[in-house]
């Protein structure tokens, strides 16, 4: 007699912002295999970057790869031509830049915050966490002029400057945020209720995270020391009071906590980046064709960001490659999936902060 | 009658399918179902289930992949429903259209009520778009619920029944 059963979840769920299917093989409440499917959403966004745009427009093109992580690959792209074409960014750019890689950091690791207390069925709190995500948001559309998609990056600068309104907007907003996050830390460390869901719960060894190359998050919440600010010296991320956050127990709760503590150092770092800004232009004549290959590692709110561009000297591009970390993360997550109980099953899925419009492409 | 009727319009639940979109989208109907925009002060609720819902929203050009599960959860969904097809790819292909695995917009598959603008488009375009598919969704249900026999009135010509009358006047006893 068989003795498991099989429960899908998705590719249509309540708990998933995206179509992700899964197979979990179940003996009795407790998960022994899973199959993913990932594929709902691949939509050839790297041959249209070689057929239908000129690498001037891929930039913007990119960025709709993913909408919570726009920022990341346009910059990745937008650094790895300006290396191709031989130029250098000013400090102000690279400031600017910075800035708005931050916030998007803050907004997207709250969503995941939010999403992972929704999916373990604290819905006030998802609510709460939303509200507060509000103030980042507003500080975005300030700056860019629009709230997710901001295109505020191009080839030689970034497309709008930071006034001194602007400056104390994002002060202001940064400082109510920064007291929230205190009240959030506190409620997640201390709150019996959520400490059932999260802790203990959906574990990842070092070991575990170091086989399966886990990246980003996932993997500082396992102590696996990574993270592509402090090993690329494209932006001077040092300076500005970036600290690597490591956590060591690899559940739930410490990847919420890797995630509370990140947004905290990222609020520290825009608060340096607004009170130290150079001056500058912020636009800059960048001229020639890309010719040769070169690859850029940025880090996205999920982890290692990869891009490799190829040009031939022409305005058409030979190969655009990206490899996201949500991909680089789907044999760790798989591990993870095994043993536990299936009811957990979206809080952990949440908890990975899974992005499938990245993976798919 | 009345009941659903009084219900469905004080409370439609909407269903959420991502058609290959971005999240761009995705994230801004959340945020707009967060206390900020708050749409659920117009008793909008995001559920998980087609069988139970009156609006689906439909974010993202259609992908090769996705574009049964979209007739099929479109189907499932019970009369009358509105469909809202939220930012610039799910209306028309967007960035996206002409990409190898995408087609352009929704309503090749699915007929579509109201198209939300805007790559992407903001909270307040989003609870625009609801409030006309809510307005949309109460016109079709009023003439869902209108009254009509399906054998019409009983007409006699002369002393006889006349079958070929009654049958002529199959549709609802207004018109
Ligand atoms: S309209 Fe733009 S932001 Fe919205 S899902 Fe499509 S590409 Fe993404």
């Amino acid at each position: 007699m068989k003795k498991t059963i099989q429960i899908p979840l998705g590719s249509q769920h309540i708990s998933l912002l995206e179509p992700i299917r899964f197979k979990f093989e179940c003996e009795n409440e407790r998960i022994i295999g899973v199959d993913a499917d990932v594929g709902f959403v691949h939509r050839g966004v790297e041959l249209a970057c070689t057929r239908s745009f000129e690498f001037k427009q891929v930039g913007y093109v990119v960025a709709r790869v993913c909408g919570l992580c726009a920022i990341t690959h346009s910059l990745s792209y937008t650094l790895a031509v300006e290396k191709l074409l031989g130029y250098v960014a000013n400090d102000r750019i690279k400031y600017l830049r910075m800035l708005m890689v931050e916030l998007d950091r803050i907004h997207s690791h709250m969503l995941c915050l939010a999403h992972t207390a929704e999916n373990a069925g604290f819905e006030a709190l998802f609510m709460q966490i939303m509200g507060d995500r509000e103030l980042v948001m507003e500080v975005q559309e300030a700056i860019s002029g629009n709230r997710v998609q901001f295109d505020y990056i191009s080839i030689g600068g970034v497309n709008r400057d930071l006034t001194s309104d602007l400056c104390d907007l994002i002060r202001k907003n940064l400082t109510i945020l920064s007291e929230k996050m205190e009240i959030l830390t506190g409620l997640f460390d201390n709150n019996w209720s959520l400490s059932l869901k999260y802790k203990g719960v959906g574990v990842l060894s070092l070991e575990d995270a170091y086989t399966y190359n886990a990246l980003g998050p996932l993997a500082r919440a396992s102590g696996l020391a990574t993270d592509v600010r402090a090993e690329t010296s494209d932006f001077p991320y040092e300076a500005l009071g970036y600290t690597m956050i490591l956590e060591s127990t690899g559940d739930i709760h410490a990847r919420n906590f890797v995630r509370l503590r990140e947004i905290v150092n990222s609020i520290t770092m825009c608060q340096n980046i607004v009170d130290n800004l150079p001056i500058g232009e912020i636009q800059e004549k960048v001229k020639g064709k890309p010719k040769g290959e070169d690859i850029i590692r940025i880090e996205a709110p999920r982890g290692e960001l990869f891009y490799l561009v190829r040009g031939n000297g022409t305005n058409m591009l030979e190969r655009v490659r990206i490899k996201t970390p949500t991909f680089s993360g789907i044999p760790a997550m798989m591990e993870v999936f095994k043993g536990s109980q299936y009811a957990d099953a979206p809080a952990i899925l949440a908890s990975f902060d899974p992005c499938m419009s990245c993976t798919a492409k | 009658m009345k009941f659903f009727t009084t219900f469905r319009k004080k409370s439609p639940w909407i269903l959420h399918y991502n058609a290959g979109s971005c999240n761009g989208c995705d994230i801004e109907i959340l945020a707009s179902l967060a206390p900020k925009f708050d749409l659920e002060r117009f008793g909008v609720i995001n559920t998980g289930n087609p069988k139970q819902s009156d609006i689906f929203l439909v974010t993202g050009p259609v992908t090769y992949r996705s574009r049964e599960r979209l007739v099929e959860l479109y189907t499932q969904i019970p009369e009358p429903k509105v469909v809202v097809a939220v930012g610039s790819c799910t209306a028309t292909g967007g960035v996206f259209r002409g990409m190898v695995n995408t087609e352009d917009g929704i309503d090749r598959y699915i007929p579509v009520d109201v198209y939300v603008p805007g790559c992407a488009s903001s909270p307040q375009l989003i609870i625009d778009g609801l409030v006309k598919a809510l307005e949309i969704l109460e016109a079709k249900s009023k003439e869902i619920e209108k009254p009509f026999k399906l054998f019409g009135a009983i007409e006699t010509i002369g002393n006889k029944l006349s079958r070929l009358n009654m049958a002529k006047k199959v549709h609802n006893d207004e018109n």
